[in-house]
């Protein structure tokens, strides 16, 4: 995870105080899982960033009601995901997310064969598809736990819903896509 | 195979993201205690701004169209127009003979497929109308010359009741690309020679365009403008689909265009 919380106290409380300069290393710190997080729920890039800048302002107008000791990055990400949403719904669009892979290795596929690091990045390709038919609420929870390697707070927060909601939301959609998985091995 | 948790833990490392940009150097922190609805005026200005550039840059290259005849037509040669606005300048005295081949072949349609080509290609359900039945031919564009989140296009030939074009041989284009309409900045794209009007399509809206437009801008997948070329240059009905847009493109009535429009599916 990003940050340390001891940094983001001192930051904060310098913000509370008007230093924007402790403002800016909070936002430049959290900007890309900011903007990652709003482009998991819009889909489109320009929303996202506008999201997150429309976000990390409002965080700004809103650091006196921060509360003390508390946790700095589930709470920016529950003001960003929720200007995503509002983008999304005041857009009328539904939500769609076309996640792809990057081409070539990743970390620890040089000690493969490249047909190995073939099937292995073909696996990823269908997997990801998989991810991609299954319903919004599944597909949100799975990119925000595992793509965006949210903690169960975080994505509670990005999903405005409670955690023990995460918990049971995410089973449901893990058991969904096994079966998906099972049924295209078998097919 | 491995556990599916840790598989989608490892396609993590392998996603390609957006380029995140960056925000801090955007941000004008404003003062604390400012009224909360400037963030939202400033938020809303990025994106206005970005379509006024857009709608800018197109009434200029029309307007230089309009009035330096030299230059028109590389500039059209630029944006794909040569033949629409050839057209509209002197029609040619008699038909030309179409080309062989297929008959979008000329239109810079994209490559031609078959549907089950096209949807295996695109993340969205490409919809057939039922009233022209299958197409004759079927055309994908993909990025960085078609729109992010792509174009398929649905080529008709002869259609009874639809007269084909003499120097296409197409009567419809049914054109779906993934997007949504900015309706001030594509009325301002659509030139002079148009009107246009308000229409529902079931529980959709959409604009019937009368006239002879040469050109369309829509916001992409991705929300960028995105300028495409109305081939046919002819009636055009256009509407969002819950997130897709669809153009059919015709020398047809308001109700043909809606009758085909009401057939998808």
């Amino acid at each position: 995870m990003e940050g340390r919380p001891a940094d983001d106290s001192e930051l904060i409380a310098r913000a509370q105080r008007g230093d924007s300069a402790a403002y800016e290393e909070i936002v430049q710190r959290y900007q890309q899982i900011a903007f990652r997080t709003a482009y998991v729920i819009t889909g489109s890039a320009a929303d996202a960033e506008d999201a997150a800048q429309e976000g990390f302002v409002k965080a700004y107008r809103a650091l006196d009601r921060f509360r003390a000791g508390a946790q700095l990055r589930p709470w920016l990400l529950r003001i960003i995901a929720n200007e995503a949403r509002n983008r999304l719904r005041s857009a009328g669009r539904r939500h769609r997310l076309e996640l792809r892979l990057t081409e070539g290795f990743r970390p620890g596929d040089a000690a493969q064969s490249p047909e190995a690091v073939a099937v292995a990045s073909d696996e990823r390709r269908r997997l990801l598809a998989m991810v991609s038919t299954l319903s919004e609420e599944d597909r949100l929870v799975i990119a925000s736990r595992y793509f965006l390697q949210l903690s169960g707070e975080e994505t509670a927060s990005a999903l405005g819903i409670p955690e023990g909601t995460v918990k049971s939301r995410l089973s449901r959609a893990l058991a969904r896509l096994k079966t998906r998985v099972e049924e295209a091995a078998s097919a | 195979m491995p556990d599916l948790e840790e598989q989608l833990t490892s396609l993590a490392a392998t996603i390609d993201w957006p380029p995140t940009p960056d925000l801090r150097r955007a941000l004008h922190l404003p003062t604390r205690g400012e009224v909360s609805g400037e963030s939202r005026r400033r938020g809303r200005s990025l994106w206005q701004t970005r379509w006024a550039l857009a709608a800018a840059a197109a009434l200029l290259i029309v307007a230089t169209l309009l009035v330096y005849t030299p230059t028109r037509d590389a500039i059209a040669g630029w944006l794909n127009l040569h033949t629409t606005f050839q057209r509209t300048q002197s029609p040619p005295p008699s038909p030309s003979p179409l080309p062989s081949g297929p008959l979008g072949q000329r239109l810079s349609l994209g490559t031609q497929t078959t549907l089950d080509g096209a949807q295996s290609q695109v993340a969205w359900k490409i919809k057939v109308p039922s009233s022209l039945g299958p197409p004759d031919e079927v055309y994908l564009k993909l990025p960085p010359s078609g729109p992010s989140g792509d174009e398929v296009t649905l080529v008709y030939a002869q259609r009874s009741d639809i007269p084909a074009s003499s120097e296409t041989g197409i009567s419809v284009l049914v054109t779906e690309a993934q997007g949504r309409v900015n309706e001030q900045f594509f009325q301002k794209t659509l030139g002079p020679d148009v009107t246009i009007e308000p229409v529902s399509v079931g529980v959709h809206s959409g604009y019937w365009i009368a006239g002879k437009p040469h050109q369309f801008a829509f916001a992409d997948a991705n929300g960028n403008p995105f300028f495409d070329t109305l081939r046919l240059a002819t009636n055009t009905l256009i509407f969002d689909d819950a997130g897709t847009i669809v153009r059919i493109e015709g020398d047809m009535t308001k109700d043909q265009a809606l009758h085909i429009a009401t057939s998808l599916g």
